[in-house]
């Protein structure tokens, strides 16, 4: 069973604010739960809202059609029109968000002490409880939902809290950021956390600035790591050539948002793989590797500093807003990786090829040294990373159909492949590109890949890498700016299963 | 690293009566006397952009970073974060200070980051071979700029005085004012900002300069006050060739360091 919920009002009326409290509550009752959240560049009024996708069984996408609609608008019944079930509940309160909550709670036979506590950590809490009471006495409706009982352990994480759990847990010592959608959260996150952890945040006048006093804490033998989007990111790469050239570690939180300048600020895509992989002048190494899920963004995170610590390379842990937004509700802990600093003061770091007194010199001689030391680094990186879990793969292990995706799509194929005749591969280091992944391509008859984006990075990468090339006919691309509903890619995959 | 010998064996590639010289030797001399009161080299840093200037860093034997142009101040805003008893030294020229880093001059100001920042304004591009730069003079030829320099040029110190520098001061490159400043700035708890007016011998010659100095020490300008350090400044517009052009401290006040405000977990 799959029951939706969708949480709609203007921007300021907390749509957002209410979905994390429901979603909380069904964790605690037992339930396992997706929520992702829509909103537009905005402060105030409009139309966001969230999807809450819950189950008695592990889940990690959405179901677009709705059961239970949180009106806390007039517009999300039109706007959602389409998508509403014949039988959909509506919750329609457009003054008191606490009001819908409480009603909420109890049509969906959720604890009101769970809803109390919730707000006991928000402010108002007087005028908020007594508008909650009321809406949970006022409600009469309750769905009949499966019996689930409290589960030990199970928690909710977005995206952006596995980043920063993962950096505060690998020593973070500098996180510098100029604030941008949607890598924000992990600045807020480790912001909220300051004043009881070792590391310090710093905003910066803009993301040159900000990927700089990185590098400046990093030659000193600190651990710094900065978190952007793509135009800040854009901004960075020169710094980025810095750090490969210089051979500073430095770890780049990349998240990503759809369309080229500023596109469309407030969505999701996964269109810089390429860029991930690419940018920055010259030839110099890094490392690069996509999360699927918040446990995988702190073991990445953790991972990151340990490979950009050992091999003195820039590091990018490349996410986008469907990961870094959406709350998944988990058991399991994040395994971290313990990094050690290299770099000891007095130390000499130049942008220019140099000697190895590191004062700087471009005779032919030196440079080809210099390219070949970096060379040298690149071969034993990709071989350390060549043990390392550089892909997954779940589903049916023998099937001869294989779906390809990588980082935030992870969800939505592993809620499809349920039950089918299927295996899925999920690349999780897409800079090295381990060679074991050749093989198990090789394995399957039938590739199908999934991505978030209309030129499909990864089939090119795969191409470049292993020689195989991924029928047009079997790419399925999404490129709306919106993540992949389970219905809608379930019926994409089976179409093209052999 | 050996902690007597201050400068590396590289061979200087600067033109014969390059005033970087005098930089490199006031700089030199500065260091040798602070290690022979007891400092070691770890306790500096030379933090270097990209230009003629730059290759001050491979000339000295001192831990740093020969960082991108533009970049000198956030560098040195990170690394004095991490170690904030730490002093560091930026070198930039006026193309990294003025033109392609200029935001990073005006908030590091702001910031108010405790290191010396020694900015060798030659009013040219020199090293791509003297194209204008913000501060180049209004009529001023080169191959880029056939018709002239058509837009006046910017008064950085003016510009530092607004953008909130804590040490704003302006010396001719040569080799005692170049020590005297150093140990002044070194005093100074907090940014300093240092322009070094030094001729480019091949493309910005010297255009009397040396005539139209003179010492504000000398004319008892009192440096805690804003309003007259901004008068000073005004009195030198990067273009003129007949003004008085005021050398020595401007402005020195005293606030606290970024790295002071931001390492202090507590609230204000």
């Amino acid at each position: 069973m799959r029951y939706n919920i969708l949480c709609g009002g203007p921007a300021g009326q907390g749509p957002n604010f209410i979905a994390n409290i429901i979603s909380k509550g069904l964790v605690e009752k037992g339930f396992y739960v997706f929520s992702s959240r829509e909103y537009e560049s905005r402060i105030r009024g409009g139309h966001n809202y969230n999807i809450i996708t819950f189950s008695d069984k592990p889940l990690y996408s959405n179901s677009i059609q709705v059961d239970i609609l949180i009106a806390l608008d007039d517009v999300s019944e039109v706007v959602h029109k389409d998508n509403l079930k014949k039988n959909v509940l509506i919750i329609k309160e457009e003054k008191s968000n606490v009001l819908a909550a409480g009603s909420a709670f109890k049509v969906l036979g959720i604890d009101f002490s769970i809803l109390d506590s919730e707000l006991k950590n928000q402010g108002n809490y007087n005028e908020n409880i007594s508008e909650a009471k009321k809406g949970y006495a006022a409600e009469n409706r309750i769905l009949n939902l499966p019996k689930v009982s409290k589960r030990k352990g199970l928690y909710i994480w977005a995206g952006n809290d596995g980043i920063s759990f993962g950096a505060s847990q690998s020593g973070l010592d500098f996180y510098y950021a100029y604030p941008m959608t949607p890598s924000t959260g992990v600045f807020f996150k480790l912001a909220l956390e300051e004043s009881s952890s070792k590391y310090v945040t710093v905003q910066l006048e803009s993301e040159i600035a900000v990927v700089n006093a990185a590098i400046g804490s990093a030659i000193m033998g600190k651990k710094a790591m900065i978190g952007t989007s793509g135009g800040g990111f854009d901004l960075m790469t020169e710094s980025l050539s810095l750090a490969g050239g210089a051979e500073v570690p430095l770890v780049m939180y990349l998240a990503q948002r759809p369309g080229p300048a500023t596109g469309a600020a407030t969505y999701t895509a996964q269109g810089d793989l390429n860029m991930a992989r690419h940018s920055g002048h010259g030839e110099f190494i890094r490392v690069v590797s996509a999360p699927g899920d918040p446990i995988e963004c702190a073991a990445l995170t953790s991972q990151s500093f340990y490979l950009t610590q050992k091999y003195q390379i820039p590091g990018i842990i490349l996410s986008d807003k469907h990961l870094a937004d959406s709350i998944f509700s988990l058991t399991e802990k994040p395994s971290i990786v313990k990094s050690q600093v290299k770099i000891k003061w007095p130390a000499r770091f130049t942008s220019y090829e140099s000697d190895k007194d590191k004062i700087a010199n471009s005779s032919g001689k030196n440079i080809i040294l210099s390219v070949q030391k970096r060379k040298e680094k690149y071969l034993k990186l990709e071989k350390e990373i060549g043990a390392m879990k550089t892909y997954s793969i779940y589903g049916k292990k023998d099937s001869k159909n294989m779906v390809i995706g990588w980082g935030s799509t992870k969800g939505a194929i592993l809620d499809s492949i349920k039950g089918l005749d299927c295996k899925f591969i999920q690349i999780i280091y897409l800079e090295p590109f381990s060679k074991k992944i050749k093989e198990e391509l090789k394995k399957a008859k039938n590739l199908i890949l999934v991505e978030n984006n209309s030129n499909s990075p990864l089939s090119s990468l795969i191409a470049e890498k292993t020689g195989i090339f991924i029928e047009e006919k079997n790419k399925i691309l999404k490129y709306d700016g919106r993540p992949f509903f389970y219905e809608a890619l379930l019926s994409e995959i089976k179409k093209r299963l052999k | 690293m050996d902690n007597k010998k201050v400068r590396t064996d590289a061979t200087i590639t600067w033109c014969p009566g390059c005033f970087n010289f005098q930089v490199l030797a006031g700089m030199q001399q500065f260091l040798e006397e602070e290690i022979r009161k007891g400092k070691k080299k770890e306790d500096f840093a030379i933090v270097a952009g990209i230009g003629c200037h730059a290759k001050i860093f491979d000339y000295l034997d001192m831990p740093g970073i020969n960082t991108l142009h533009g970049r000198v101040p956030p560098t040195c805003l990170g690394m004095k974060l991490a170690n904030p008893s730490l002093n560091v030294f930026g070198f930039s020229g006026d193309g990294d200070a003025y033109a392609e880093g200029l935001e990073h001059t005006i908030s590091i100001a702001r910031y108010n980051v405790n290191f010396k920042y020694l900015i060798h304004n030659n009013q040219v591009f020199a090293l791509t071979l003297g194209e204008p730069s913000p501060v180049t003079e209004l009529g001023f030829k080169d191959t880029t700029n056939p018709f002239g320099v058509k837009v006046p040029s910017m008064n950085p110190i003016n510009l530092l005085l607004a953008a909130g520098a804590t040490f704003v001061a302006r010396i001719f490159a040569e080799v005692s004012q170049v020590k005297e400043i150093l140990k002044e700035a070194t005093k100074h708890k907090g940014f300093a900002f240092i322009e070094i007016i030094q001729p480019c011998p091949v493309f910005h010659q010297d255009a009397g300069y040396k005539e139209r100095f003179y010492d504000l020490k000398q004319v008892r300008h009192d440096k805690t006050n804003l309003k007259a350090a901004m008068e000073k400044a005004e009195e030198f517009d990067y273009s003129s060739k007949a003004s008085k052009i005021p050398l020595g401290i401007f402005y020195q006040v005293s606030r606290p360091t970024f790295e002071e405000l931001k390492l202090n977990k507590s609230h204000n």
